[in-house]
C-alpha cells in the first residue's frame, strides 16, 4: 500500500532533480547534520577541556571560549587529589583482569572441549547470571563482605568484579574455543599433548583477541562502577575513580579549573585505551549483547 | 572430543551435583581434574553470586539485623513494600525513564541512517569515531559535567539563557519537581554514543548489497528504503535492544545519585536508590532484602519472557517482520 505511494514519490523526485548535483548537495547536507550531531555530543567534553585551563575569573568572563593565559597549574592541583584514585582503580582493575582471565579461560576451555557429567548444568548456571544484574545482589553481598571483615580493602572491590567478569568471560571464551577447528586439537593430541598443554599452547595463543576484549570490558567496568565502591569503601585512600570523583567534586565545587582538570585526568586512561583499542572495545560492547553470539 | 563420561541426555537429571559423579563408581574413568579446573568458577559464582541472591530471599522474611538477633516476620516486609508509596513512585519514574530511553533511540537511528548514506568511506569512519567518543568517558564524568551545566547559579545552561536575554527561563533544573527527572534524562544528549547506535549502524552495514541494488532498480527512494528494508531487517536487533533497555532501566541509579540523590521530594527516586536508602540510612536490612529480591525476580521474569519470545519468534519472524 505505502509501497506504491513511496515509489511514485521517488520517481517524481528523480525526474525533477538532475542526478549529479543533487546527490552532491545531499551529501553535503548529510555531513552538516552529522557534524552538528557530533558537536552537540562532544560539547560537554570540549567545555570540560576548555574550562580546565581557566581561572574562575576567566570562566566568569567567557564560558565557551578559550581564554589566555592557559593555566596548566590546574592540572597539578587536580593531579595531587586524583592520582590516588587512579592508582587504586588501576590496581583493582589489574588484579581483577588477571583473575578473570585465568578462571574464565580455564573454565571456557574445559566447557567447550570436554563432555562430562554436569557440563550443561554448570554452563547453564553461568548463563543465568548473564541475565541478572549484579546490582540486585548489592545488599546481601555487602553484609557478606562485612561479615568477612573485608570492608575498606582492595579485595572487597576485586571480588564482585571478578565474579561478574568471570561470567561474561567464560561465555565469550567458551564460544570462541568452540569455533576453533577440532583438527588443531586432534593434531596436538596426536603429538602427545595433554589437556593442560593444549590449553597453554593451542587455545591460549589463538584466543588472545577475546582475552583482550574481556580485559577491556573489565577495565571499563571497574572505572565506571559506582554503587559498590560507594558502599564498601569509606577510606578516601582506597576510593576508586568514580566515587573518588564525586568526593573530589565536593572538595572543589568552587574551583572550576582544577575541578574540570580532575575530571579530564580521570577520563584520560579510558579515553586512551578506547582510542588505541577501539576495535576490541566495540567488539566487547557488542559481544556482551545476548543473542549476538 | 575426548572420552565421554556419560551422555548428558541419559542422566536422570542434568542438574545432578557434578561431584556426585566422583563418588559413584562408574566403568569409565572419571576425569576428576575437569572438576578441579572448574572449581574456581564454581566457588566464585556460587559464593558471590548465587549465595547472596539466595540469602537475600531468606532474609527478606526477617527483621534482619546483621549484627544482632533477627526476628522472623513472614511476609511482613512484602506487606510493607505494597504500602510503600516511595517504592511505587520509583517504579513510575522507571516507566518514564524506560519510555524516554526507547523514544530517544530516534537520534541514534537517525545518525546511523545518515552515516550509512555517506558515500565517502573516510567520512563515514571519521564521523562514526567522533560520534562514539563520548562512550570512552567514564559515566560519572559525564554525569558530573552535566550536573555542572544544570547548577542553578553558575550553571552553563542558566548563564547561557541569561546571556541570550532569556533569563526568565533560567531554572533550578535538578532542584525542582517539575524538571528534575527530565534533566536527569537529558544527561548525555543526544544519546548517540552507545549500544543502540552501534547496533543500528552495524545492522545497516550488514544489509546485503543485492537487496539494496534490487530496491534501487525498483526505484525505492531513501525514505521508502528506511521503512521497507532497514526497519524490518533490524527487527530482531531492536528486540534485543528492548530487552537490554529494560534491564538497564532497572539498574538506573547512579546519575540520579550523583545529581539529585533521588530528590527533590523523591521526584527522581528509583528502586536501586530506594533499596540503598532503606538499608544504609534507614537500617532496615530485611526490608531492603525484600526490595532487592523483588528487583531480582522482576529481572529474572523479564529475561525468561524475552528468551522464550525469542525462541518462539526466531522460527517465524526473524528478520522478516514485513
Amino acid at each position: 500500500m505505502t509501497t506504491i505511494q513511496a515509489r511514485k514519490a521517488t520517481v517524481a523526485r528523480s525526474v525533477t532533480r538532475p542526478d549529479g548535483r543533487s546527490r552532491r548537495s545531499r551529501q553535503i547536507s548529510l555531513k552538516t547534520i552529522l557534524i552538528v550531531l557530533a558537536a552537540v555530543s562532544l560539547a560537554p567534553y570540549l567545555f570540560m577541556i576548555v574550562t580546565s585551563f581557566k581561572t574562575n575569573q576567566q570562566f566568569a568572563d567567557s564560558f565557551w571560549q578559550i581564554s589566555f593565559p592557559l593555566h596548566f597549574e590546574n592540572y597539578a592541583v587536580a593531579w595531587n587529589q586524583i592520582a590516588p584514585y587512579l592508582f587504586n582503580t588501576a590496581v583493582v582493575a589489574a588484579v581483577s583482569i588477571v583473575l578473570i582471565l585465568l578462571i574464565a579461560s580455564i573454565s571456557g576451555f574445559v566447557l567447550a572441549r570436554y563432555r562430562f557429567l554436569g557440563r550443561g548444568f554448570i554452563y547453564g548456571a553461568v548463563l543465568v547470571l548473564m541475565m541478572v544484574p549484579g546490582l540486585a545482589n548489592l545488599i546481601p553481598l555487602f553484609i557478606i563482605m562485612k561479615d568477612l571483615g573485608l570492608l575498606n580493602t582492595y579485595i572487597v572491590l576485586v571480588i564482585p568484579y571478578t565474579a561478574g567478569g568471570v561470567v561474561l568471560g567464560t561465555i565469550l571464551i567458551r564460544n570462541f574455543v568452540e569455533g576453533i577447528p577440532q583438527t588443531l586439537f586432534d593434531a596436538a593430541r596426536l603429538d602427545g599433548a595433554s589437556g593442560a598443554r593444549m590449553y597453554r599452547s593451542v587455545m591460549l595463543p589463538l584466543s588472545l583477541p577475546v582475552l583482550g576484549t574481556i580485559a577491556l570490558i573489565t577495565v571499563s567496568e571497574v572505572w565506571n562502577d559506582f554503587f559498590w565502591p560507594l558502599l564498601v569503601i569509606s577510606d578516601n585512600n582506597l576510593r576508586t575513580v568514580s566515587v573518588g570523583l564525586q568526593f573530589f567534586q565536593g572538595q572543589n565545587v568552587t574551583d572550576y579549573g582544577p575541578l574540570m582538570a580532575g575530571y579530564l585526568l580521570a577520563s584520560l586512561p579510558l579515553v586512551f585505551l578506547f582510542t588505541f583499542l577501539s576495535k576490541y572495545f566495540l567488539a566487547g560492547v557488542q559481544g556482551g549483547v545476548p543473542g549476538t553470539h | 572430543m575426548v572420552v565421554t563420561l556419560d551422555a548428558p541426555s541419559r542422566l536422570p537429571s542434568p542438574s545432578a551435583d557434578p561431584r556426585k559423579a566422583e563418588r559413584t563408581p562408574r566403568k569409565r574413568v572419571v576425569r576428576w581434574w575437569i572438576y578441579l579446573a572448574l572449581l574456581p568458577l564454581a566457588i566464585i559464582i556460587g559464593y558471590f553470586a548465587y549465595y547472596p541472591a539466595v540469602s537475600a530471599i531468606f532474609w527478606s522474611f526477617f527483621h534482619w539485623q546483621p549484627a544482632a538477633e533477627s526476628t522472623f516476620l513472614g511476609f511482613g516486609n512484602y506487606v510493607t513494600m505494597f504500602n510503600d508509596q516511595i517504592w511505587w513512585l520509583s517504579f513510575r519514574n522507571l516507566g518514564f525513564i524506560f519510555a524516554f530511553a526507547v523514544v530517544s533511540w530516534i537520534l541514534p537511528l537517525l545518525a546511523a541512517e545518515l552515516l550509512i548514506s555517506l558515500r565517502s568511506i573516510r567520512w563515514q569512519f571519521t564521523m562514526r569515531t567522533l560520534l562514539i567518543i563520548p562512550m570512552a568517558f567514564p559515566g560519572v564524568v559525564t554525569a558530573l559535567v552535566w550536573g555542572f551545566f544544570y547548577s542553578p547559579n553558575d550553571g552553563v545552561i542558566n548563564q547561557t539563557l541569561k546571556a541570550l536575554g532569556l533569563g526568565a527561563l533560567a531554572q533550578n533544573w535538578t532542584g525542582q519537581n517539575s524538571t528534575a527527572l527530565l534533566s536527569l534524562l537529558f544527561v548525555g544528549f543526544p544519546f548517540i554514543a552507545g549500544l543502540p547506535f552501534l547496533i543500528f549502524y552495524s545492522s545497516l552495514q550488514n544489509i546485503p548489497t543485492e537487496v539494496l541494488e534490487a530496491a534501487q532498480l525498483d526505484g525505492v527512494g531513501r525514505f521508502a528504503r528506511f521503512w521497507q528494508i532497514d526497519l524490518p531487517l533490524m527487527a530482531s536487533q531492536v528486540r534485543i535492544l528492548l530487552f537490554l533497555a529494560v534491564v538497564g532501566t532497572l539498574q538506573y541509579g547512579f546519575v540520579a545519585y550523583v545529581l539529585t540523590q533521588g530528590g527533590p521530594d523523591n521526584a527522581t527516586m528509583v528502586p536501586i536508590l530506594r533499596m540503598i536508602n532503606v538499608a544504609f540510612s534507614g537500617g532496615d536490612w530485611g526490608y531492603s532484602a525484600a526490595l532487592s529480591t523483588t528487583l531480582f525476580l522482576i529481572t529474572i521474569i523479564i529475561s525468561a519472557v524475552v528468551v522464550m519470545a525469542r525462541k518462539r519468534g526466531s522460527d517465524t519472524t526473524d528478520g522478516g517482520a514485513m
